[in-house]
């Protein structure tokens, strides 16, 4: 789940959470130029890619700055 | 600076006609005046109407409204729209108790909602109650939505004072004192200091609230002078979920300030004001969170009650906000809408607060039958229930404007009932079948208080 | 009585996901559960026929209730029962419908699951009999659901004594003093010491039971949904802006982004100005449509699913999203992003 409202998330419980930077765009950021948000959009949906191939036993917050482990 | 005396005319009935006159608690609308103050490029033309309690009038799409208000020939009401932000603080403003004068039309960002003059409905909208001048409208070619929105407000708040100067030479029927929220630091005899944090939606164009004439978007919650709330420091240009909607009107007559201003001195110390925006981000809405309960600490408040404007994302910041009272050992009760569903049965909050209490404004979804009017104004059709605008129809709380008022204006609340089997007939069933909820409703007014 | 009996594919014995589709079938005699279930009612009342539907099928097919429930008057059952589906969603909300279509007919049904299982909202007016969460309860979930059934065939009606699942409807209604007056009476009881009094609980957490990790993205089927209200421009199948009743799906096949214009927004939550400008904001189509095309998705499905998250009742969501798995699960996707404004 691409959402900015993380504690929400949290608190009905998803499993696997990516924080977004705006309620109005989950995958997006208007505040960057466009080349900029196109790689903070894929790097958002890389991150959800990494977070579904996690096991997980409650909600977890997958941030996008967070440096991968190799075999993550 | 002066404190601000509340110079009350109470408003019993209204008329149009030739020239705007009080006369004993009775207004007279001049129409071609009122029409006159509504002049503005992106307005093609206005139509003043009334709507009185027990009208069997439907009152459609209703946008802002306002309670005349003005403080005479020096003026200063409305501060950011009708005065210079600098001005003469105090004093003596004069109220047109009873009256109010709201637009009512399409406008495309607008949830549309409504208020029945009569029937169930009436009591659940506070303007169901009031006497309105309504003032339909229509845009002008080439005017943009935004720029007619802006025509109306201005043009609202012209109305609001044009009116209330006609009784500034009346004898008043009360005069009210408001005193100020007493300093941090003042003895208070044991009592607790109590004050309220107001959110104020803050999502741009359409969604948006006014202090002093601007944006409290990217802005840090500030505390604030309640006698400048009643002078119309605080407008509001937000058309999201009706019944979740704080109009201007409201805000002139903040439910929580007043009641806090009424056991002043007796069950506790009014300690002022906290207004914050509700950012759009997750990181802004915990800076203001945390902030807001700093300032409440910083000025000396022992308890915070926490008010919203809109649905989940504004459950978002009331609940971040008790927790970060609560965390800083601070006393929170914030005013929450259900959303259980239309039978009651799901679960109340989407996200609530994990600490603090809450107090229920009612059911977003709680279904009310509304019989039919023979006249409507602010559109032939109701679109929300697919409908002629006089027709009979049922619609969910949520379309009745500020029905489940986030500031506390209104007396609907839930409570659960006997647990009754998820087979069995859901209330909704039961209003068609037996007892309608609207009558339960009603029925149920004198039954107790929290 | 005659019982009829229903289970999913999977407690029929039918297989797994792979078989998630099938239609609804009637198989003889007890199968799975209903064996232990017919040891536990004894010789007085009989499950003649099983029936049968895949969990997908029954989730997103509208007639499969009633087809289900053909089969069940054609084996002349006197009471449909249905379960346990423990906390299965699907299953659940296949559970749900049967009874209540049973019941709208008026054939006497009984739905067992776990109280917190999303499908329970639909069972309308038939009873449900509470089970626990996982099929590690399977007997005492039978043994209550067997007596339950007695009960029911002497007459008598079932109480929350018998683990009828009963729930307190919030009612709204007017009382004397308004919320704000309230709030500050609130606030004093709780300066007073009382930590207890609140009008709604405060505190509770919902939990969800994670999905197992796909192997690899690389070579997953991933699916993008929303309830961000995207819809063609001019909002052609007219999606609610609030208070959303249903949920709609397009086609995105061949489609490398959403273009501005093309596609909008109707949420009524939220200012739409920067989705609309750019609608990959909200559903991230163009960076999936990339990150395919390299490998790092093994393929997009076909079509994305979207609802209006904007006051609509959280029952509501749940149902949506049980919805969402069954399709999602029949079209073979095996990961989803769902991008929540």
């Amino acid at each position: 789940m691409i959402t900015n409202l993380v504690t929400i998330a949290e608190q009905v419980g998803a499993p696997r959470i990516v924080p977004g930077r705006g309620i109005p765009y989950p995958s997006g950021d208007p505040n960057l130029s466009p080349q900029a948000e196109q790689a903070w959009r894929r790097r958002l949906v890389q991150r959800a890619l990494d977070a579904v191939a996690t096991a997980v036993e409650h909600p977890t917050i997958f941030e996008v700055d967070v440096v991968e482990r190799a075999d993550a | 600076m002066p404190a601000l005396r509340r110079i009350v005319h109470e408003i019993h009935s209204l008329e149009i006609s030739a020239a705007t006159r009080y006369e004993q608690h009775h207004l007279v609308v001049g129409r071609s005046r009122v029409e006159a103050l509504f002049a503005d490029p992106a307005l093609a033309s206005v139509r003043v109407h009334i709507a009185a309690p027990g009208d069997p009038v439907r009152i459609i799409a209703p946008l802002d409204v306002v309670e005349p208000r003005s403080k005479g020939s020096g003026g200063g009401a409305f501060p950011g729209w009708m005065a210079p932000v600098n001005r003469q603080r105090g004093g003596d403003i004069h109220v047109l108790r009873g009256a109010t004068v709201l637009a009512a039309g399409f406008l495309p960002r607008n949830q549309e909602g409504l208020i029945d003059m009569s029937g169930p409905a009436a009591q659940l909208s506070p303007f169901g109650r009031t006497n309105n001048i309504v003032i339909e409208f229509d845009r002008a070619d080439g005017a943009s939505w935004q720029e007619a929105e802006i025509a109306l407000r201005r043009g609202l708040l012209r109305v609001a004072v044009h009116l209330a100067d006609a009784a500034v030479d009346a004898a008043p029927d009360t005069i009210e004192e408001l005193a100020p929220p007493h300093r941090p630091g003042t003895p208070t005899g044991g009592l607790p200091r109590v004050g309220v944090i107001t959110n104020l939606q803050t999502q741009g164009a359409f969604k948006d609230v006014f202090v002093y004439g601007r944006s409290m978007a990217g802005s840090l919650p500030t505390l604030f002078d309640p006698a400048e709330i009643e002078e119309g420091a605080v407008i509001s240009g937000q058309y999201g979920h009706p019944a979740l909607r704080n109009p201007t009107y409201l805000h002139q007559n903040h439910p929580v300030i007043a009641e806090l201003r009424a056991r002043d001195g007796r069950d506790l110390h009014f300690a002022g004001v906290v207004l914050c925006p509700e950012p759009v981000e997750q990181g802004d809405k915990e800076l203001v969170s945390t902030h807001a309960a700093w300032l409440c600490r910083a000025a000396g408040f022992d308890a915070a009650i926490v008010t919203k404007e809109g649905a989940g994302n504004a459950d978002n910041d009331l609940m971040l906000k008790v927790d970060a009272l609560e965390a800083d050992g601070l006393t929170a009760v914030a005013l929450y809408a259900e959303m259980s569903g239309a039978d009651g049965t799901g679960p109340p909050l989407v996200a609530g607060p994990r600490r603090g209490a809450i107090v229920s404004t009612g059911n977003y979804d709680q279904r009310v039958t509304l019989p039919a009017v023979e006249r409507a104004l602010g559109g032939a059709r109701l679109r929300i229930a697919d409908a002629e605008a006089t027709a009979a129809v049922e619609v969910p709380t949520a379309a009745i404007l500020s029905a489940l008022s986030p500031l506390g204006a209104g007396r609907l609340t839930c409570r659960s009932n006997e647990e009754q089997p998820v087979g069995q007939k859901s209330v909704a069933e039961q209003s068609v079948g037996q007892k309608s909820v609207d009558q339960q409703l009603v029925g149920q007014q004198s039954g107790g208080t929290a | 009585m005659r019982i009829v009996h229903y289970l999913n594919q999977f407690y029929a014995g039918l297989g797994g996901e792979e078989t998630a589709g099938i239609g609804p079938r009637m198989l003889d005699g007890t199968v799975g559960p209903g064996r232990l279930l017919a040891q536990l009612l004894g010789d007085q009342h009989q499950i003649v026929a099983t029936i049968v539907c895949g969990d997908n099928h029954a989730a997103s097919n509208a007639t499969a209730s009633q087809e289900l429930l053909d089969l069940a008057r054609g084996a002349g059952a006197e009471l449909v029962v249905a379960g346990p589906a423990f906390g299965s969603g699907r299953y659940g909300l296949a559970c749900a419908r049967l009874v209540a279509a049973a019941d709208a007919a008026g054939l006497p049904a009984l739905a067992t699951m776990h109280p917190d299982n999303p499908g329970i909202t639909d069972a309308g007016t038939a009873p449900v009999v509470a089970a626990g969460a996982t099929a590690r309860e399977m007997r005492p979930t039978l043994q209550r659901v067997a007596a339950a059934i007695a009960k029911l065939a002497a007459g008598a009606t079932l109480t929350a004594g018998d683990g009828l699942v009963v729930k307190a409807a919030r009612i709204g209604r007017l009382v004397e003093q308004r919320a704000a007056a309230r709030a500050v009476e609130l606030v004093l009881r709780r300066l007073a010491g009382d930590q207890q009094s609140t009008e709604v609980p405060v505190g509770g957490f919902d939990a969800v039971e994670p999905a197992a990790p796909v192997d690899k993205a690389a070579s997953a089927t991933v699916a993008l949904v929303t309830e961000g209200a995207v819809v063609p421009a001019g909002n052609p199948d007219r999606l609610e802006s609030a208070r959303a009743t249903r949920w709609l799906r397009y086609q995105i096949e061949g489609v490398d982004a959403l273009a501005s214009g093309e596609w909008e927004s109707v949420a009524g939550g939220f200012a739409t100005t920067a989705a609309n400008a750019d609608p990959n904001r909200l559903l991230p189509l163009d960076a999936a449509r990339t990150l395919e095309r390299e490998g790092a998705i093994g393929r997009l499905h076909g079509e994305f699913m979207v609802t209006v998250g904007n006051g609509t009742p959280v029952a509501t969501a749940r149902r949506f999203g049980v919805e969402w798995a069954a399709e999602l699960r029949k079209a073979g996707v095996q990961a989803a992003i769902l991008t929540a404004t």
